[in-house]
């Protein structure tokens, strides 16, 4: 087994490292971009000065730059909530910027790509446009990509302030319009909770939960998104104490067609992490698991695409893409699909 | 994190020996506080990087590694005309291939743009830095300005080259780190260098690159045995070559050597209250100098009386 994923599961193993076997994990943590986040996980455990000095600079220097992200997020954030006084759409903050938001222990040390907010669809236009007067520009001009957007996705064209370094994404939904799964957005609405920091709110616990898992399932590519796992096995780690949280998982799950995502995600945290998860609870989602075939090959394959691999092994190219594959199958109906994979490679490369 | 005891299956963890096993591939050397490995397959990479770096002690086989980078082979349907060397970090491929004939400011470039990008322990001032008496002069500038140049020339004479672009600032005690590299001297600077310096080791040119015409001098070997030796910054002069130009020294206000400083820094931004306050208590412990030269025979001995003044 990899020797990140030894630490994630059980950090105290750093008490027995040479230097052959520092270097090694390093590789690996730099590899997944997770320098910050076990630099955490270490300090929390009392471990730090288990470490040697050049790997406890080298982890806490790392900090900085996910500091920095995050006030820039932050920043980001106010500016939404400046651009859309007076309008009186409310906003659901997702993903990272949930987590930071309610302060949750795991988003200590976590990168962000982008800010990821929701709106309900009918206030996407005037979002849109409060937006656009306060100056966010959209990058993506090509009219295919506009109708891409416009027409399947979860989520409008991506936008950013030319003044500032950060992506805003703003979702109408968390799955595509397109999609097998068709969780509905009113549900979500119902469970979220209005932060004192008007108009955001954050999804409740249960939805926070399964989102995290249809986003590293059903949304785009798997392969590499270790980190996106890592969420998920903390999220558990999180809620599991509240008393009926899986039961009422299990009824969300089904309510929001997330089943299937909560089934693979749950399994591949324990696998992979040998996250806590009460014996019935695996069995309850286990309702939600596909034909045995498709199940094993499924779990096999993002095992693999998941797994920190490198420096020792090849990285799983086949499985990675074989799960690129199925989460596009899952994204599109057959028809549109075909239409937009041809789309796609008629197109020359992308600009850089 | 909640998590449970060891997986049945973790309790024996089995690592392959030849994983662990200290690696005998590639080139180890240590450049102030990090440790570099630069596996390649170019042997002329090999031996560029011992004639460069090897000449001190190297390090353990089981030393810590901060920087694994390797240099490749390119694209194979290349490789029989136009051969390229391909920069990795880790798992990364941040820039686009070079000439393989590039392979040495490749990695060069690459390694500095590693060090710019992580090692956010130090306040990372863009500026070349000397040092005489344990008194280090910063030397900061915008590419170009000759700094580079200056330093090089400098470390000829007497002076003890810290590094030509990094000024690592160590922001809890405010000490300079030193990171001796191969200094790369770009277009009229390699002629310039030959002629003040006769003995200069300098390697062999490398035509057109994206910085023009670069050739390397290697670290003096003073440099590099006092690699872990820091040096209490005294003074900065912000430097500008314009040919044939007198030397023109002027005191700079303290506020705007900051913003000069901060604006050049590569994480001023990035490490904020941190980097205020120690960037705040070196320009009120250093003087500040604007400096305008045109001759090194010139330029460098009035640094010498200035830093002599600067102690008085």
């Amino acid at each position: 087994m990899s020797l990140l994923l030894e630490v994630l599961r059980a950090p105290n193993a750093v008490r027995t490292f040479d230097n052959a076997r520092w270097n090694l994990c390093m590789r690996e943590i730099r590899a997944q971009g997770l320098c910050a986040r076990v630099s955490y996980l270490l300090e929390d455990a009392g471990l730090l000065t288990h470490c040697p000095e050049q790997i406890r600079t080298e982890l806490l220097a790392q900090r900085f730059k996910v500091e920095f992200i995050q006030a820039q997020i932050r920043q980001e954030q106010r500016k939404v909530r400046k651009a859309l006084s007076g309008t009186n759409i409310p906003v659901i903050l997702l993903k990272g910027a949930a987590y930071a938001q309610i302060g949750l222990p795991m988003a200590r040390g976590r990168s962000f790509a982008d800010l990821d907010i929701m709106v309900r669809h009918g206030d996407l236009e005037r979002a849109e446009t409060a937006l656009a007067a306060a100056g966010w520009l959209t990058f993506k001009i090509d009219p295919y990509d506009q109708r891409y957007y416009r027409r399947w996705m979860h989520e409008i064209p991506p936008m950013r302030h030319p003044a500032r370094d950060i992506e805003l994404d703003v979702h109408h939904g968390i799955l595509p319009l397109t999609s097998r799964l068709k969780p509905n957005p009113d549900l979500l609405w119902d469970q979220a909770t209005a932060l004192a920091m008007a108009p955001f709110h954050v999804l409740g616990p249960e939805d926070m939960l399964l989102h995290s898992a249809a986003h590293l399932l059903h949304d785009g590519e798997i392969r590499g998104e270790l980190s996106g796992l890592l969420d998920l096995h903390d999220l558990i780690g999180q809620f599991t104490a509240e008393p009926g949280f899986w039961t009422r998982l299990m009824e969300r799950a089904d309510a929001l067609q997330l089943g299937r995502p909560l089934h693979y995600g749950l399994s591949l945290c324990r696998s992979l992490f040998a996250t806590v998860i009460p014996p019935e609870a695996l069995q309850a989602a286990g309702q939600f698991a596909p034909n045995p075939t498709t199940n094993a090959l499924v779990q096999t394959l993002a095992k693999r695409a998941l797994e920190p691999r490198y420096p020792l092994r090849r990285p799983a190219t086949v499985s990675g893409w074989l799960l690129y594959l199925r989460s596009h199958w899952l994204r599109m109906p057959p028809g549109l699909l075909s239409a937009h994979l041809l789309r796609k490679a008629l197109r020359r490369s992308p600009p850089q | 994190m909640i998590l449970q005891a060891p997986h049945p299956r973790a309790a024996n963890v089995k690592i392959s020996n030849r994983a662990l096993r200290p690696q005998s591939t590639g080139t180890l050397f240590q450049t102030g506080p990090f440790i570099v490995r630069i596996e390649t397959p170019f042997s002329e990479l090999r031996e560029r990087l011992a004639w460069c770096y090897g000449r001190d002690t190297t390090p353990a086989p089981d030393s810590l590694v901060q920087f694994q980078i390797r240099i490749d082979r390119g694209s194979r349907f290349r490789g029989g005309i136009a051969p390229q060397a391909v920069f990795r970090f880790e798992n990364s491929t941040p820039f686009q291939p070079f000439p393989r004939s590039h392979a040495f400011p490749l990695m060069e470039w690459g390694l500095n743009w590693c060090i710019a990008n992580r090692a956010h322990q130090f306040l990372m001032l863009h500026s070349a830095v000397v040092e005489r008496d344990g008194r280090a002069l910063i030397l900061p500038a915008t590419p170009g300005s000759g700094k580079s140049t200056l330093a090089a020339a400098m470390a000829q004479v007497g002076w003890r080259l810290l590094s030509d672009e990094f000024g690592l600032v160590d922001y809890q005690t405010g000490l300079l780190h030193p990171l001796p590299r191969a200094v790369p001297l770009k277009n009229a600077s390699i002629d310039l260098i030959r002629r003040f310096a006769p003995m200069a080791a300098i390697g062999p040119t490398y035509a057109r690159t994206r910085k023009g015409d670069v050739a390397h001098m290697r670290p003096p070997l003073e440099s590099l045995r006092r690699q872990q030796e820091t040096a209490r910054p005294a003074c900065i002069v912000f430097p500008r070559f314009v040919p044939d130009s007198p030397v023109r020294l002027q005191q700079q206000q303290e506020s705007l050597a900051f913003t000069r400083l901060a604006h050049n820094s590569f994480n001023y931004r990035l490490l904020g209250a941190v980097a205020f306050t120690q960037l705040g208590a070196l320009v009120q412990h250093s003087p500040c100098y604007d400096l305008q030269y045109g001759r090194l025979e010139d330029v460098i001995p009035a640094l010498e009386r200035l830093m002599q003044s600067a102690a008085a």
